[in-house]
This record gives C-alpha cells, structure tokens and sequence, in this order.
C-alpha cells in the first residue's frame, strides 16, 4: 500500500490510483522536518516511515513466535489500547477508533458548546456502566456519529461487550467533528463502515499522525475565514514514568483557535495573514481585529487519553476533566460556543502501581498538549489549506 | 490591549462594580468581597475537586435566581464561608437584593480558599470580616497582593510548605475599542506553579530545595513526583464583563475563564484544589457580544490576573515571593 499510513490504516483506494487529494498528501510526505521528539524528554525519536518499514521487517521475524509488536510512544504505549483508522478517498474526512483488549474504565469531559456525541450520559459516575470497549472519534459532523454503529458491529462479531443476558452490548462512546466545508462535498460523510473498518484496522503498533482517519478533514485557526486557516489533523503523545505509570493522548484537532506549543507560547498553526506569517488570534481578539467572527458549530476539537492505571470511574472522570486544561494550554481559544470540545478517558488498570489521580491528571493534561502540537506539525497540506510543514518550505 | 496608565485595569473597570478586603491581623487571612448593588447575570463553574462553596446551585441556569448582588471570597477553608453572612448583613441594611415577600434578599454567592496552614489555624474570617469588607468597598481600582482572601495564600506546594511561595489576590481588565470590557479578580491559591503563557516560563512555583531557583513542577511531574496531592489549595476568582448576557451565557463566560486558570497555573484543577470561577454580567452595554470573543478574551484576562497574584505578593518568613531577592 502506498499510503503513508498503512501500518495501523485502511484507507479506500486501489494501489495503482490516488484520488488527488490523497496524491498531494503522498508527493509531499516526508517534506517538512519533523518535530524534535527530545522536547520535554520524550525519548522516542520518530522514525520516518521508511526507516520504520524496514525496522518493522527486520524485527518481525524476531518477534514473530511473541504477542503482537507495542508501540512505545503515543495511545498504543498503553497496554491493552488498539488504535486504527479509516480514511475516505471520495473527501478528506475519516474515523479514528480506539480499541480496549477487554475493558476500561471509562469517563468524559465535554466542554465546548457545540457538541456531536454518543453514549457519553451513561459514562456518568453516578450511572451503571462502568466499562468501555471502544471509542469512536470521526469527522462528518452529526452525521459522522454513524460510525460508532459499525464498531459496535465488529466487536459483536468478536463477542466483545457488555455482558447483558444471551447477548453482549459493545459500549462505544463517540464523538464527531465538523470537517463538511473541506474538500467541497458535504455529502461524503464517515458512515458504520467506516466504523467497521477502522475497527477491522486497529493494531497495537505506533499510531500513523496527520491527515489521516478523524483528522483527514480537520482545520485550525479559523478566526480569518477558512481562507486563512490550517490544515491539522490526528495528533498523539505518551509519558511513561520510572515506575511504570502510563499516560497516553489521541486527539484530533479541528479548533476555531490556533495550535501553540506551550513551552515557548509560539504559534504552532493558526490564522495566516497574507505573507504566510501567523496572524496570532489571541492578538486579533484583543485588538478587536477579529472581524469574521468564525461560523458557529464549525470547529471541534475531540481526543482521550488513556492509562495503564486502576482508576475509579469517578477518577477516570476526573482525569479527563484535567485532560482538558491540555486544550486550554494548547489552543487558543479553546472550549468556545462555536467548538464541541469533548475528551474521552481510558483507565485499563494493567498497572499495580499506586496511582495518585493528581499526578494522572497533570500527565494526561501535559499528553494532550503535546497530542496536540503533534496534530499540527504532523498535518499534510490539501489544496488551498496549507499545513504546518508546509509554511517551513 | 494595552490599558492607558492611569486608568483602572482591575476589576473594579466595570462600571456598577466596587471590592473591598478586610484583613485579619491575628494571622495572614481576611475576606475579598465584591459587590454589584445594581444586581448583575452571574454564572459559575467549579472544576476544582476539593470545594468550598455557597450558593453556587442557584446559579445553575435551570434554578429560578436570576440576578446576584455581591461574591463573598475568603481564607479559612469552609470556616470563612460564614463572611458571606456579613456581606448579607451589610446588603440587607442598605435595602439591597431581590424584593420577595416585602423583605430584600441578597444573594451573595461565595467560595473559600484553604489557608489553615499559614499561622494560627483557629484564626478564620468570621460574619464580620465580610462585613468590614462590604463596608470598605468602592469603585477604585483593586488593591492587589497578600491582601484580604490572599493574605494566606501560596503557591507551588507539590514539594510540601517549606519549598512553596506567598501569593495573593491578582486583577486585571480589558477595555476593547468598542466599548466590551471584561475584567478578572483571582486568589491565588493553588497546588501548582504559575506559568506565564506567552512564554511557557515560570512567574512562581515550587523552589529548589536551596530555595534560589524553581524545580519547575511540570518536570517534576514528569520525571515522577513521589506524592502530588497535598491539600493548603483553592484558586478563586470571579470574571466581570459589561456585556448583557442570559444566565446560560454567564455560565459559559464561567467555563471559558477556566481555561485562563489552566494556561497560567501548573498544575490545575487537581484533587486537592477547590478551584471556581464565578462570572457577572452588568449588562451595561447594548447589544448581543461576540461570544466566541468574549469568552477567549475572559480566559485571556484572568491568566494575567493569575500572574498579578504571583508578582504582587508580599512574603513571609520561610515563604518568600516573586519580589522577594532570592
């Protein structure tokens, strides 16, 4: 598969031809620099996908007769956590899910004002359900919440949910993005196959980043018009602690805001101005110049983290209510009326280890805002939205 | 942008607003209060996870109060919740609050920060230093520091009282060209250190154990801080605007604000903070706000209140502030 993302993605196409927004996502692959992964002390460096392909044959006979290879940064740092996605050919939108082997805790926190979600009430501490199979993140707005149906139907098929009488109910908690005014028709939408195939995709192997499954359509810096806004996309990151304590992020960023690192409070994708400098939003809104306020509902931005710790659901609950100050530091603005910012939790409870939720939080917080970063530096530019690797040329 | 000096950039810029503090001298604490005689929309949001509160259920946006006359903040834990009382008092005296049943009743919604380990823990502000406060407040701009609520507050505990540092009570405003103004009060008390955002570097937080430089709790975190969750904390502030806003819209305002929390303060929203924001909106001035804008810009002001807690402080013995020569 010529696909830059095929290691842990599906994607609708024949080898011998790319629909053209998928072309210019594959002639300009390896164009921009990548991000130094020594920042903040993460240790993996990000191999290219070449050199990944052929670590990936070396070590396969190696590991071939062992359980199936671990990613060791981003979601699937988590054990027990498969991630896989699926991108449309006909328009650049997709579905991310995110697979538990067994079960998790589960919990959310949806802040942003206009949201597109599914089985998020029963993720209620007070509620019954205490267990997650999966989740679902897609583009399509509203309509992309399909999804989820054709996950819940490739974990029937593997007799994985909720065990209720004869039958067992998969519970997938979702939540969609606005991505319809990209790529000029509104009608292709993510719908249960792509679900199902997303599904079918998952691996526990690192994580394919950028203009892939939910972030295919996903934009950023949208208070010029779409114009002058970004091309983001599907972003992750890890932390893993001496004492084995994992904390891991997933996230699609499609913000009215911009992306800034919040390490050096720069701009990492936003509003450009004509020269292809950023215009920095949170200036424009100070001084007033933010004069095409951005269409309400058009934005959102969704993601979960995940640990290998024992949580509670109330402390799952919370560990995404945290998550959601990684947002706040890593866009800008972030939870506004015209973006349905929502973060899921995972806690798989793997890990034996003491657990002290204020330290899960800060991590998972501090994941999302590099999951984040990521998302924007990580992005390929389609036609007439240029991503972040794409200003550096 | 940059607000003329001369003028007020604290909270008081909203006009109908006015804050006074009333500090306890048989300890660091006392009671920050603020009053809107000519009632005002508020909202709330409570993310913190270890509260203090009253009268927050009424400001859901399903209850039926639909305006608020004063905010009563305060040290002394769940003890200083009862300075609300006073500024019920003070409200009451001066025929303030909504008529109901021929009696005028002030709502003054409250929150409290934990500051029982800074001196005599029996020392807590009482009905009568929220009084003294409502007594003491007028339009002027905000005195800032270890003053009133923030006379007791510190910062960057994750490595326990002896390496924390003093904070207190911050403001700041915004006043756009055409005429919104959004201003933020805060105490600020919280687990974490303080962050300036548009640079990532540290304004306060937990010190080195020689006490000259910071530790710098976010790699502390990362590298595997042995025990996080230490209690002292709370982060509690209120955001004002002038823009006329439903109720729904002030909880919102609320909300957004938290994200200000959240930029300026490392870490946040803990188990072991009680952090709230509490929003009012004067209504002053006509027409719909630009939402979006309004809520950016409210998260925007209240980071640089955060950051005026931190510099504005004054230390104590053993705990030292920003200006304070290290």
């Amino acid at each position: 598969m010529r696909y830059r993302n095929g290691m842990n993605a599906s994607v609708e196409q024949t080898p011998e031809r790319l629909s053209p927004w998928q072309e210019r996502v594959c002639s300009t692959r390896w164009a921009g620099p990548e991000r130094p992964a020594a920042r903040r002390g993460c240790a993996i460096h990000w191999l290219r996908r070449g050199r990944a392909v052929a670590c990936a044959a070396l070590l396969s006979a190696a590991v071939a007769a062992q359980a199936p290879a671990r990613a060791s940064f981003g979601l699937t740092a988590v054990e027990g956590i498969k991630v896989g996605h699926h991108t449309l050919s006909e328009r650049p939108t997709g579905c991310t899910a995110i697979l538990v082997d067994g079960d998790a805790v589960g919990g959310v926190s949806q802040r942003g004002g206009a949201p597109g979600t599914r089985e998020t009430d029963l993720l209620n501490p007070m509620n019954m359900v205490d267990k997650v199979n999966a989740v679902v993140l897609a583009g399509g707005s509203a309509f992309g919440l399909d999804a989820a149906t054709g996950t819940v139907r490739w974990l029937e098929e593997h007799n994985i949910g909720w065990p209720a009488g004869p039958s067992r109910v998969p519970i997938v908690p979702a939540a969609i993005l606005f991505d319809l005014g990209v790529g000029g028709q509104p009608k292709i939408r993510p719908t249960a196959d792509c679900g199902y195939k997303a599904a079918g995709a998952a691996t526990t192997g690192p994580i394919a980043e950028g203009t892939v499954g939910a972030g295919a359509g996903a934009t950023v810096g949208k208070f010029g018009g779409a114009g002058r806004s970004m091309k983001s996309g599907l972003g992750t990151a890890s932390i893993t602690l001496p004492n084995g304590l994992v904390v891991a992020a997933i996230v699609a960023v499609n913000a009215v805001g911009d992306i800034i690192d919040p390490a050096t409070g720069k701009i990492v994708a936003g509003v450009r101005n004509p020269d292809g400098t950023f215009a920095d939003a949170r200036r424009m809104l100070r001084t007033g110049a933010n004069s095409q306020p951005p269409r309400a509902g058009e934005n959102t931005t969704i993601g979960l983290v995940a640990t290998n710790a024992k949580l509670s659901k109330s402390q799952v609950t919370r560990m995404a209510l945290m998550a959601d100050d990684g947002y706040a530091r890593a866009i800008s603005p972030s939870h506004t009326n015209g973006d349905g910012d929502t973060i899921f939790s995972l806690a798989t409870g793997r890990w034996n280890g003491a657990a002290d939720i204020t330290v899960v939080g800060a991590l998972a917080a501090e994941a999302m805002a590099d999951a984040v970063v990521r998302a924007g530096t990580q992005a390929t530019g389609i036609a007439g939205i240029p991503a972040a690797r794409d200003l550096k040329k | 942008m940059a607000i003329a000096a001369g003028t007020n950039a604290t909270l008081t810029a909203v006009p109908g607003i006015k804050v006074g503090h009333h500090t306890l001298s048989g300890r660091p604490t006392g009671c920050t209060v603020v009053l809107i005689e000519g009632g005002a929309t508020a909202g709330v949001d409570v993310r913190g996870a270890a509260p203090a509160t009253r009268d927050t259920d009424l400001l859901n946006p399903t209850k039926m109060v639909e305006q608020i006359f004063g905010i009563a903040l305060s040290g002394g834990s769940l003890f200083g919740l009862s300075s609300g009382d006073g500024v019920l008092r003070y409200l009451e005296e001066k025929n303030v609050g909504i008529l109901y049943g021929g009696r005028h009743i002030p709502i003054v919604p409250g929150a409290s920060i934990f500051d029982l380990g800074v001196g005599d823990a029996t020392v807590r502000p009482a009905a009568d230093c929220g009084y003294r406060a409502a007594q003491a407040a007028t339009t002027a701009p905000v005195v800032e520091g270890s003053v009133g609520a923030g006379a007791g507050a510190t910062l960057g505990k994750l490595a326990g009282m002896e390496r924390a540092m003093k904070s207190g009570v911050g403001s700041a405003a915004i006043v756009m060209p055409d005429g919104l103004i959004v201003a933020a009060l805060v105490v600020v008390n919280p687990l974490g250190d303080v962050i300036d955002p548009a640079t990532g570097k540290i304004v306060a937080g937990v010190r080195t154990p020689d006490g000259r430089g910071f530790a710098d709790a976010r790699l502390m975190m990362r590298s595997g801080a042995p025990r996080a969750s230490r209690g002292d904390n709370s982060t509690i502030g209120v955001i004002a605007t002038n823009a006329r806003l439903t109720k729904a819209q002030a909880s919102y305002l609320a909300q957004l604000t938290d994200d200000g929390y959240a930029r300026a303060i490392w870490p946040i929203h803990t188990i072991v903070d009680g952090d709230a924001v509490f929003a009012i909106a004067t209504g002053t001035r006509p027409g719909n706000p630009d939402l979006v804008a309004l809520g950016a810009l409210a998260a925007d002001v209240m980071a640089t209140a955060v950051i005026r807690g931190a510099t504005q402080a004054t230390g104590l013995p053993n705990l030292p502030a920003v200006r304070d020569p290290r």
